[in-house]
């Protein structure tokens, strides 16, 4: 077996086995887990629709409002079971992201913009559709993940188990799309576009595709927040903070990679709530937007992948 | 009824007045620099904030914080700047982050500071009102109405006649043509980044002498700022006023028939239609296609 | 094969295609000349589908492309080149072929694209990365071979062999004509150097301030007067 493989099987026995083991009974420590890896795989999702499709969004609050709303709503209304509905969350908000598509023929800043835009639209819609999402007073008691095979999927290490493999999953399918020749096409089409387009690429849809994807995913984790923390209103499943972490955490841990923005999302997160939070009740988000701007002043492609650098560099220094 | 949406359309048109100030303000810049600035609302939000501060700490009305605002938020847009400035690589879409940034800075500073409270004047004076013909309207409303096209009369005469004026639309038309007429863009950028900041603190202190704030308004003005430009198509002082109007009305007259939890979806509803329909604008015919 | 009709562009004020008619048969080799400005790329533009022409008709192997995306209109079989080469980036030479043969043809021809990396000389430096690593002649090699792996019904060539030594040049101009041997594809390119043009094509079409005024065997078009007038005039203006 070579390293890389002993590492990931190494990481997926920590992930599976010692983890739950060692931490499983701090209550805190596993929420502040389950919370952390949810933010990475929306990173994740935002990551890869800057990495393969070109695009910055300041709007993913709103696949993660509307896969929350959606599955929560399938739940309680229609007593869609739990996992089905989480899945269809993620399809509702890809649905969502259609209404986003004229944007793409957009560039660069119009997209960023129209985007953000968007996230506030759906914000609105959910306060006032009041008949179906209960307006502004929100939802409560959206049914919690549901025991399975004598396993209970709703407690803590339940919960745990399920939103760290949805992120694995998310994070391989990632994986084979960029190294698809979708993904190939993908790469290419950022400084060259019209070049993929004169060889016969549809740049348009792939970008669309890409904006599914990252919206469906988004939606996805969404929805298992919902049945997570079995409530949901407006200003908090629309929250930009839905936006604003998983950019911090994607930049932090280096936007072109897979993995790190999910380690910038545990770390970030930690950090937010353990010390940010601490010290500045309300409004604790300033340290995140001083930490988002500090890190594109001095290393935009990420904290992490600049930190592995000089850590490889000064072991290969000569001594 | 009709009195009422006649009521409104002059009321949306006053409001569009402040509207067309934050526009162009984002329009300069990213004119100049290519570079949308995402605090550009904040730093408003910011100058409404200090125009409050000044009126409850001093007793006075908050168009004497005007002066303060000019300075603080000037101060505030040239930081901007220099950060922005420092970003060599990727400019476009590094620049959108960094201000991202800089916005969730300033809206948490703000809501450190004055808490997240609705705020609004006390001065009797600005809110008595005005009656002209049929229409009602706040004194404030009306006058600061008038400044800002005052103000945008300025504008226009300082870009089409002083030397800076041109040269900052020299180098929005095409930046090396005006490099080598001698003009150093560096200068430019920072004389359009302080000219909206200017036109931010006027914005901003209209904006808390007739109306309310609170910390997440900033955000939401950004983005009336930019639904203004695409309205507009081009950077042209007519086409954003025209769209700044045009989305007061509309906002104004979707109070009035219906919501007015349903005025930033009106905005929007708008936007979308011009995506699809008038892909240059309502008035332009500026290429921002792919 | 294809078909122009009455193609308009404008852009703005100036007229940069104005009213062409023009047909190009399936497996020839056109030469397009014309002074800086005439419309020559204005035109590869609208028949790629870059630019879209205020009016006019535009049809390929029967298929009336004007409204066809960029991508559609190189999966029927348009391929084109830029005159300042525009390899894609971030890819290796390789890798530039295998994007433009999969979402051109639709496949993955392995042998294939093998074939025409060794037929354009780039086999030894298929694993560069395109963007950085290839001097101009060999981005020029690369420009071709792109369009190649699209498996391309007509070729548009703008200006492929400007800017090459003479050696280079007479290299390039074989590999033309083995093109179109081999891969039985039809050329339109865009030269300037008359001399080239005679010894590539058997007919020439000439544009100047958008409009067809010679079209016919090089020899009698060169030596027409207001060819030789747009030319001249233009070249030393």
């Amino acid at each position: 077996m070579d390293a890389r493989r002993i590492s990931v099987v190494l990481a997926m026995v920590v992930m599976y086995i010692a983890v739950p083991l060692l931490l499983g009974s701090n209550l805190y420590v596993m929420s502040l887990l389950v919370a952390s890896i949810a933010i990475g795989g929306v990173a994740l999702a935002w990551a890869l629709l800057g990495n393969l499709g070109g695009m910055v969004s300041f709007g993913h609050a709103a696949f993660f409002g509307v896969g929350s709303y959606v599955s929560a709503l399938l739940t309680m209304k229609l007593g869609v079971p739990v996992f089905a509905a989480m899945l269809l969350g993620g399809v509702g908000a890809a649905v969502a992201s259609i209404a986003m598509l004229p944007t793409l023929r957009l560039k660069g800043p119009y997209f960023a913009l129209a985007i953000l835009a968007y996230a506030q639209i759906f914000r609105i819609l959910a306060t006032e559709w009041k008949s179906v999402t209960g307006g502004s007073g929100g939802l409560s008691s959206i049914p919690r993940l549901p025991e399975i095979a004598g396993f209970d999927f709703g407690s803590k290490i339940g919960n745990y188990l399920v939103i760290v493999s949805i992120v694995l999953i998310f994070a391989l399918i990632y994986q084979r799309i960029r190294a698809s020749h979708y993904g190939t096409a993908l790469r290419a089409m950022h400084d060259s576009e019209d070049a993929t387009r004169v060889v016969g690429v549809n740049s348009t849809l792939l970008k669309a595709m890409m904006l599914f994807v990252s919206a469906f995913m988004t939606g996805v984790i969404g929805a298992f927040n919902a049945h997570y923390i079995n409530f949901l209103e407006p200003d908090y499943g629309f929250s930009g903070l839905w936006s604003t972490l998983p950019i911090v955490a994607a930049i932090f841990g280096g936007y072109r990679t897979i993995l790190g923005p999910v380690i910038g999302a545990v770390f970030v997160y930690l950090v937010d709530q353990l010390v940010f939070k601490s010290f500045i009740p309300s409004g604790h988000q300033i340290m995140l937007g001083a930490l988002l701007a500090g890190m594109v002043l001095f290393s935009p492609t990420g904290l992490l992948p600049w930190i592995v650098e000089k850590f490889k560099r000064s072991r290969n220094a000569p001594a | 009824m009709t009195e009422l949406i006649f009521q409104a359309i002059y009321s949306g048109l006053l409001q569009g007045g402040s509207y067309a100030l934050i526009a162009l303000g984002l329009a300069l810049v990213f004119g100049t620099m290519k570079v949308i600035n995402l605090a550009h609302g904040e730093l408003v939000l910011l100058a409404a904030y200090i125009a409050y501060a000044v009126e409850s700490a001093f007793n006075v009305s908050p168009i004497v914080a005007i002066p303060v605002a000019l300075v603080v938020v000037c101060i505030s847009a040239l930081l901007v700047y220099l950060l922005v400035d420092r970003i060599k690589k990727d400019r476009e879409l590094n620049s959108l982050i960094l201000t991202y940034g800089i916005g969730v800075m300033i809206t948490n500073a703000i809501l450190l500071i004055w808490k997240a409270d609705i705020r609004s004047t006390k001065s009797a004076w600005l809110q008595d009102a005005v009656v002209l013909g049929p229409f009602y309207s706040m004194r404030s409303e009306l006058g600061f109405f008038i400044l800002s096209l005052v103000l945008m009369g300025l504008l226009w005469w300082w870009l089409s006649k002083s030397w800076y004026g041109r040269a900052v639309r020299a180098v929005a038309s095409n930046r090396d043509a005006a490099k080598l007429m001698g003009i150093n863009p560096r200068t430019t950028e920072i004389v359009s980044f302080v000219v909206a900041g200017i036109l931010a603190a006027f914005a901003g202190v209209a904006l808390y002498s007739y109306g309310v704030i609170q910390p997440p308004l900033g955000h939401a003005l950004t983005v009336k700022a930019f639904i203004i430009t695409v309205l507009a198509g081009v950077g042209s002082i007519p086409g954003v006023l025209a769209g700044a109007l045009l989305l007061g009305v509309v906002e104004a007259l979707t109070v009035t028939l219906l919501s007015s939890a349903l005025q930033e979806i009106a905005g929007m509803g708008l936007f979308l239609l011009v995506l699809f329909v008038m892909p240059n604008g309502l008035f332009g015919t500026a290429a921002r296609r792919g | 094969m294809l078909q122009l009709e009455n193609v308009t562009v404008r852009f703005g004020g100036v007229t940069a295609v104005d009213n062409l008619t023009l047909s190009i048969g399936a497996s020839e080799v056109t030469g397009l000349v014309g002074p800086n400005g005439a419309g020559k790329t204005t035109l590869f533009n609208a028949i790629s589908g870059l630019v879209r022409p205020g009016a006019g008709r535009i049809v390929f192997n029967a298929v009336d492309v004007l409204n066809a995306p960029v991508y559609r209109r190189a999966r029927l079989g348009l391929g084109r080149t830029f005159q300042v080469p525009q390899p894609l980036s971030r890819l290796t030479v390789r890798e530039n072929l295998l994007v433009a043969q999969r979402f051109g043809t639709g496949s993955v021809n392995a042998s294939r694209l093998d074939e025409i990396l060794d037929f354009v000389g780039l086999t030894e430096k298929a694993g560069r990365d395109a963007s950085s690593e290839l001097a101009l002649s060999e981005l020029k090699a690369l420009e071709v071979g792109k369009a190649l792996a699209t498996n391309p019904k007509l070729l548009l060539l703008d200006e492929v062999l400007a800017g090459l030594e003479t050696t280079g040049k007479r290299r390039f101009m074989q590999m033309l004509k083995d093109m179109h041997a081999k891969f039985g594809v039809g050329i339109l390119i865009i030269e300037h150097d008359i001399e080239t043009i005679s010894n590539l094509c058997k007919r020439v079409v000439v544009l100047n301030f958008g409009e067809l005024i010679a079209d016919g065997a090089p020899d009698e078009v060169f030596r027409d007067a207001e060819v030789i007038k747009s030319y001249t005039g233009a070249e030393h203006a």
